[in-house]
């Protein structure tokens, strides 16, 4: 039975973290126009673990990419903290992407040449922050990940489990409002998945804020609220019992 | 062999499938390679390439040198002792430049020409093409008056009949058997169209006419004698003359160069160091363009990796793989040879006009800049070369890699791309850049060094002036008073004409190629003469109102007037450096000097005027050299006399006008060498202006390509970095952080390269030393500047791949990767 979820998210009255009202996404090819969201409704409050499942093409990366300010939407609004953040100008959005928002990307997308402790960093030196705090961040997130014996290592010298702990760290380390996860698992075998998987069990245990985008039902059922897309629509929004 | 062709094949169906990588790169090589072979060309024709003369390379002329540097024609005296004393050489002969003017061949005409001895030309192993040479009865004293005529004036005044054999020439009036006709081209010594025989006994003459330094002693080395050793031997020869004449010989040394570098006009070696110069500076450019391709073909090859890998899991070796890469290589190398020659024959026309040497004789040969079978083979060197050079490094590195399935499967995690690749990349960078700025340097001290040699001080105001010269004969201007009649005669009409602003005659116009006369001079009260430091000075006759019009600046006294007559006191203007030189530190005007010669004694003349130094002597452009004048009227000479004129219009306007006065005045008086001053000034720093004006091109043309190289490699780094880029700004990166990870990355190669080229470039600039003027070849403003200018640039060709870097869609770069 297909849902709508908005008013079952926003049912304790506190002000959601993120809320997206009536959000759309329009791609323009060839003039023809390609709707890959339409009139998304979605709140997301403050310790939520929240997955976004959904068939392959139905709009999951749009929408996290709208969520992480890294695209914006063709209609509807956008608040973060309750600041709307839709209109923004490029970088307004790139400084609370950085202070806000923290990436997990399928790929790892780690640097190449850059050592593990130098990736960890990145975000915070675009901050603007002091060498020193940086160091004590970036060590932190490490350890909360437990790499912090692989600082001096390049992603090459990694596996591929290790390569995501170090993005998870990375994403960590300028302590977030939430974190986006874009198919952590899918470049991993199923043990560093389940690696994964665990480790974003436990931030959101501490209190993380998390937006997982994943087509693995398995992996989806780690959240405590499930929201299922079709043709860009939201179906369902279901809560774990 | 069937492997080859494939791979030929293959190659060619690349090169077309991408045209516009085969266009860039051949454009490229062809820039390179048409450079040096241009360059190359041009040391053929000035270094290599065989001359009408036997043997050229065995040829050397003895040049006699007044302490050390100043250069003389050589005396008797010097060929007679080589002749009995040196073992060093096979045969040699003298010869003594002269005119005449020719007589009975329509209007008359001044025509070059030579006094030789009959073995001048043996040692040459020149033979007439038609008719014969002098025989050494011919050549002895009282002979038979005999001559030799050029090829071009056979043609011209014989219509090239053979009869012209037997036939008589009249030269300043005196009837000459034609013996023989000499071969098209051949013209020495200067550019001689008449050889009569000297007809001398040297061993007879007076020692005064033994010593006078106005032949050219022309020598054949010995087998196994090298021109080094026969150089030692002359030296030791003219130190023993120099102890057995001290009154002639003091202070006068000689020097031994080749035939080739004589002919080039280039005693100091100029031209040769200009020209190995340019041809390090092309060889640079060909680095250059070499790294430029190289990067393309890195950056084509990673694009490639995946084929390639294919290739090597489907069994191909990694020497098969080199193999055919190096194919393509070769055949884009050959396309830019093919392209090169064409651009260098385009180029090679320019070469002639801007050629760099000073001598004028063999023209025919020395002139004719253009590609043959030496310079074909050149180029086909440089291009298989140059195809090893860039190709070698581009497929070692394709072919080498032994990760094949992640390359195959093009599911490498890390964005960024390879680090590998990019070192190699940038490592080519920074070789450009380094090699693009010694070259900048190199160029840009040769371009300052010129520009200071031609806003040297002058002494005189070379525009608006015309000169044309005029031997008068002997026949017709026996007594001196004649030859001064004519002189007054001519310039009281010159002047009246229109367009004339002044007017005068002097024996040696500033600065021209001609025999330049100088004198001993002797000061009144003087410490008597040091015998390794003989005062000399240039020595210039000439009419009143000749300084004047000449524009030169009067400091003290007065300069020569029409009252300095024969009967009158013998006075003299001297050049400033004359006065240091004779009278350091005090006033010159009204002290006495004068002429000094063995056997002869010269009145005292006193000094009236004081003028600032005047350029007089091309062999002695970079330093002032002492001057003195001397009035026309009072210093008795045969020395041929030039009218120089000062016009208010075009001076070249007046030409028909001024002739039409000469001929008046004398209607058989022939008139040569009609030139402006700034034509004639043109002449003087060709050596130079050939070296800046090509190094000049060729740093820029680096800077062009390495810009270019250094845009192209940003902007494949870019390219290469979309992913990490994406994910740095999705990080948080802000427009300026994006911009600054790009300017400072290409500016950390920019720097590095600057860093290896001021170090490359300060122990090649030293080579340049002999070259330069008024600036050392460490010059700090140079290296300096050029470094802030690489940087600029650097920081340009940077500027714009960034800017598209910052303006890339986080969401669209990340999926890019």
């Amino acid at each position: 039975m297909v849902t709508q979820s908005t008013e079952a998210s926003t049912t304790n009255g506190a002000t959601p973290l993120i809320r997206l009202c009536g959000v759309t996404k329009v791609f323009l090819t060839d003039e023809v126009e390609t709707h890959a969201l339409s009139g998304i409704h979605l709140d997301i409050r403050i310790g939520e673990y929240v997955s976004i499942a959904g068939p392959s093409g139905c709009g999951k990366t749009t929408l996290l990419s709208i969520l992480g300010l890294l695209d914006t939407p063709s209609g509807g609004s956008y608040s973060l903290k309750g600041n709307e953040v839709a209109t923004l100008s490029f970088p307004e959005r790139a400084r609370i992407r950085n202070r806000e928002i923290g990436f997990i990307f399928q790929s790892f997308n780690l640097i190449g040449d850059l050592t593990v402790f130098e990736n960890v960093e990145l975000p915070l030196t675009y901050r603007g922050m002091a060498a020193g705090e940086r160091k004590s961040f970036a060590t932190e997130a490490l350890e909360r990940v437990g790499m912090a014996h692989r600082a001096k290592h390049l992603p090459s010298q990694l596996s591929g489990g290790q390569q995501q702990r170090v993005a998870v760290a990375r994403a960590l380390a300028g302590n977030p409002a939430i974190l986006l996860a874009d198919e952590p698992t899918g470049n991993l075998d199923s043990r560093n998945g389940e690696a994964v998987m665990t480790l974003l069990g436990e931030l959101h245990k501490s209190g993380a804020t998390i937006c997982m985008v994943t087509h693995d039902e398995r992996f989806a059922q780690h959240a405590d609220r499930t929201v299922h897309l079709f043709d860009g629509r939201v179906v369902e929004d279901r809560v774990a019992a | 062999m069937q492997a080859l062709w494939q791979d030929l094949r293959y190659g060619a169906r690349m090169l077309l499938k991408q045209p516009g990588f085969t266009l860039i790169t051949v454009a490229a090589l062809a820039l390179g390679i048409g450079a040096n072979t241009a360059i190359f060309s041009a040391i053929n024709t000035l270094l290599l390439r065989p001359l009408p003369v036997e043997d050229v390379d065995r040829l050397v002329v003895s040049v006699t040198l007044r302490e050390g540097f100043d250069p003389f024609g050589s005396p008797f005296l010097e060929y007679a002792a080589y002749r009995d004393r040196s073992h060093s050489f096979a045969s040699s002969g003298v010869a003594r430049q002269r005119s005449f003017n020719l007589i009975g061949q329509g209007e008359p005409e001044r025509v070059r020409g030579a006094t030789v001895m009959a073995n001048y030309l043996a040692t040459l192993g020149v033979k007439p093409v038609l008719g014969r040479a002098f025989s050494a009865e011919e050549d002895q004293p009282g002979g038979p008056p005999v001559a030799l005529i050029s090829y071009a004036l056979w043609q011209k005044h014989f219509a090239g009949k053979a009869d012209a054999i037997d036939q008589s020439l009249n030269l300043d009036g005196r009837s000459y058997n034609i013996l023989g006709v000499m071969p098209p081209g051949f013209d020495l010594p200067g550019v001689a169209e008449v050889w009569i025989p000297l007809q001398v006994n040297i061993d007879n003459l007076p020692l005064t006419e033994r010593a006078a330094t106005n032949n050219e002693i022309l020598a054949r080395l010995r087998p196994g004698v090298s021109l080094k050793e026969a150089d030692t031997e002359l030296k030791a020869i003219a130190h023993q003359l120099e102890q057995e004449y001290p009154d002639f010989r003091r202070g006068w040394g000689v020097k031994v160069i080749s035939l080739r570098q004589n002919l080039l006009g280039d005693l100091e070696g100029r031209v040769r160091s200009a020209l190995f110069a340019l041809m390090a500076g092309v060889g640079f450019l060909l680095l250059i363009c070499c790294a430029n391709v190289a990067n393309l073909q890195l950056a084509r090859g990673i694009a490639r990796e995946r084929e390639l890998m294919l290739r090597r899991a489907l069994g191909a070796g990694r020497w098969r793989l080199v193999r055919q890469l190096l194919t393509e290589s070769m055949l884009l190398a050959l396309l830019g040879g093919m392209a090169g020659l064409l651009l260098a024959n385009w180029l090679l026309p320019i070469l002639a006009v801007l050629n760099p040497i000073r001598g004028i004789s063999l023209a025919a040969f020395l002139h004719n800049f253009a590609i043959d079978q030496r310079v074909l083979v050149f180029a086909l060197c440089v291009s298989l070369l140059t195809g090893v050079i860039f190709g070698l490094l581009p497929a070692l590195k394709s072919a080498g890699v032994h990760e094949l399935m992640p390359r195959i499967q093009q599911r490498d995690q890390r964005v960024g791309g390879a680090a590998s690749g990019r070192r190699w990349l940038k490592g080519l960078i920074v070789a450009e850049i380094a090699i693009a700025l010694t070259l900048l340097i190199c160029g840009g001290l040769m371009v300052q060094s010129f520009q200071r040699l031609q806003h040297v001080d002058l002494g005189f105001t070379p525009d608006n002036l015309i000169t044309m010269k005029m031997v008068l004969p002997a026949s017709r201007y026996s007594q001196y008073r004649q030859r001064v009649g004519f002189a007054d005669q001519v310039l009281e009409r010159v002047r009246t004409l229109p367009g004339v602003a002044s007017a005068g005659m002097t024996t040696n116009i500033p600065l021209e190629r001609e025999i330049a006369y100088d004198a001993i001079f002797n000061v009144e009260g003087g410490p008597p003469p040091n015998p390794n430091n003989v005062p000399i000075t240039s020595h210039r006759v000439v009419s009143p109102n000749y300084l004047e019009t000449l524009g030169a600046t009067l400091i003290k006294g007065r300069l020569i007037n029409k009252n300095d007559r024969a009967e009158t006191l013998p006075i003299v203007v001297v050049s400033q450096e004359f006065a240091r030189q004779a009278w350091p530190g005090e006033d010159p005007i009204g002290k006495r000097v004068r002429r000094v010669r063995a056997g002869q004694t010269f009145p005292w003349m006193t000094v009236v005027g004081l003028v600032k130094d005047v350029k007089e002597d091309l062999f002695n452009y970079r330093i002032n050299r002492p001057v003195w004048y001397v009035p026309y009227a009072q210093v008795e000479n045969d020395f041929p006399v030039n009218l120089i004129v000062r016009t208010s219009v075009d001076p070249t306007s007046l030409v028909a006008a001024l002739r039409d006065v000469i001929h008046r005045v004398d209607p058989d008086q022939p008139v040569s060498d009609i030139m402006t001053m700034n034509t004639i000034l043109s002449g003087v720093l060709v050596t130079e202006r050939f070296g800046a004006i090509l190094m000049g091109a060729l740093a820029i043309s680096g800077l062009l390509l390495a810009s270019i190289g250094l845009y192209g490699v940003m902007a494949y780094s870019v390219s290469q970095r979309t992913g990490e880029i994406g994910l740095r700004v999705a990080l948080g990166a802000q427009p300026k952080d994006v911009l600054g990870l790009i300017i400072g990355y290409g500016m950390k190669l920019t720097l590095v390269g600057v860093a290896v080229g001021l170090v490359m470039a300060w122990s090649t600039t030293r080579l340049l030393a002999s070259l330069l003027f008024g600036l050392s070849a460490t010059d700090i403003a140079t290296f300096s500047a050029i470094s802030l200018l690489l940087g600029l640039v650097g920081l340009f060709a940077c500027y714009f791949p960034a800017r598209s870097a910052m303006r890339l869609n986080p969401v669209e770069a990340l999926r890019y990767e």
